[in-house]
């Protein structure tokens, strides 16, 4: 008997799924991650303010509960050593899966960004959030979001031979914010 | 070269229409005129739309049935899961006072967030650091008033002791985790940006009464006056800090 809370949850596995797939490009571990974020959100649900937007609040969740996860796994030594984890994705069969991300160009250009230029595109381009609402869910100020963002933008429309023409992307003059 | 005058982040948030009025008139204006811009502008404006639509299939996979049928039974059995009981906190004269024994691990000052490296192989203050980073911890840092106590299941009993500010106005609060095993830690954390970060970290060792061991808090005292910490926030003022992250 899903409330509300409980229905927009449920709508929103497909999200939750999305972003855990681009954080660990497995999609075993997606799930996982997926579930784990569902408890935690169910048991802290009062921490919800209902209004803001529910997604940002669960990708907080899931993006800690990933970081939990990494950091476990590097302290509990090599059975689920994650750099392993990502070897193992091609050996067991789940290469398949990972290809299956790499639908187009874009998309292994962004699996090929380095991880907190992914997460941040992921929220703020495909998940469209606000500059504030992605640094609230990845605990960092917004300069840093705007500053991976454009690094990632500018890498993918790069690799994709649309850039603009001559290279002042890589000039740091002018004024920056 | 005209289009010099803008860093990327700037035509960026331009094209994502979260540029401040008055910087969007200027960007506007010069984009009239330098089509070198427009081409900047336009690369981050059709970059958005590409990722989208290159994960666009990712979105439309079908969730597997096991998740959505054992997310839906968490639901099910959601009472369980979604009261916290909370219990009165007991009224808050500080309990520093109390006789306790205790083997006193102090972990550090200055601890970063999440992948904080500490020289030790104490095995205690590994369990100490796990513990902290929970992000049930987080999120009670987030809600969790002066003086109320939270069961934070498996993690154990988190009570915030008192929110204060520092010598640079950052809002710092001072709490203590009663864990499972009887051992207490007593932490304080400080939110100078988006994200909490440990200033001080107390793990006191197996005690029968669960409160930290005077010791331990005398180290505490030594670090707020260190730091210039205020006196604690009022009610009042921890409600606006409080909502002011949220």
């Amino acid at each position: 008997m899903a409330d509300e809370f409980g229905q927009q949850l449920i709508a929103l596995l497909p999200n939750l799924r999305r972003f855990a797939v681009s954080l660990c490009k497995s999609r075993d571990i997606a799930d996982d991650l997926v579930q784990t974020t569902c408890e935690k959100a169910l048991a802290n649900r009062q921490s919800y303010q209902p209004g803001t937007r529910m997604d940002a609040w669960l990708f907080r969740i899931l993006r800690n509960a990933w970081i939990d996860r990494v950091r476990k796994s590097r302290t509990e030594g090599p059975a689920t050593n994650i750099d392993d984890a990502h070897y193992l994705i091609g050996q067991d069969g789940a290469a398949v899966t990972e290809a299956r991300l790499m639908l187009d160009e874009t998309a292994k250009s962004i699996a090929n960004l380095p991880d907190d230029q992914r997460e941040v595109l992921v929220l703020a381009c495909v998940e469209t959030l606000s500059y504030r609402e992605a640094s609230q869910v990845l605990g960092v100020p917004i300069g840093t979001v705007m500053s991976r963002l454009a690094r990632a933008r500018k890498k993918i429309m790069g690799e994709l031979g649309i850039e603009d023409g001559d290279k002042r992307s890589e000039d740091k003059e002018g004024f920056v914010k | 070269m005209t289009g010099q005058r803008f860093s990327d982040e700037t035509l960026m948030a331009f094209a994502d229409g979260e540029l401040a009025p008055d910087e969007q008139k200027s960007v506007e204006q010069a984009m009239e005129t330098d089509e070198a811009l427009a081409e900047r502008v336009a690369l981050f404006l059709d970059s958005r739309g590409t990722s989208q639509n290159a994960l666009k299939p990712l979105l439309n996979e079908p969730v597997p049935d096991d998740l959505t049928a054992r997310v839906t039974a968490m639901q099910d059995g959601g009472a369980n899961v979604t009261a916290f009981p909370q219990r009165q906190s007991p009224p808050t004269e500080r309990r520093w006072a109390l006789p306790l024994a205790a083997s006193i691990a102090l972990v550090a000052g200055g601890l970063g967030g999440y992948f904080t490296g500490i020289s030790s192989t104490d095995q205690q203050q590994d369990l100490a650091l796990d513990l902290v980073t929970q992000p049930a911890i987080i999120t009670a840092l987030n809600t969790v008033t002066s003086g109320e106590e939270k069961d934070l299941g498996s993690v154990g009993r988190f009570k915030v002791i008192a929110s204060y500010s520092d010598a640079s106005d950052t809002f710092c609060r001072e709490f203590e985790v009663d864990r499972v095993d009887r051992s207490t830690i007593v932490a304080v954390a400080c939110r100078p940006e988006q994200t909490w970060e440990y200033r001080f970290t107390v793990v006191a060792g197996q005690s029968n009464s669960g409160y930290a061991p005077a010791s331990s808090l005398e180290a505490l005292d030594a670090y707020l006056d260190a730091v210039g910490a205020s006196e604690p926030m009022s009610t009042e003022a921890e409600d606006a800090a409080l909502k002011s992250i949220n």
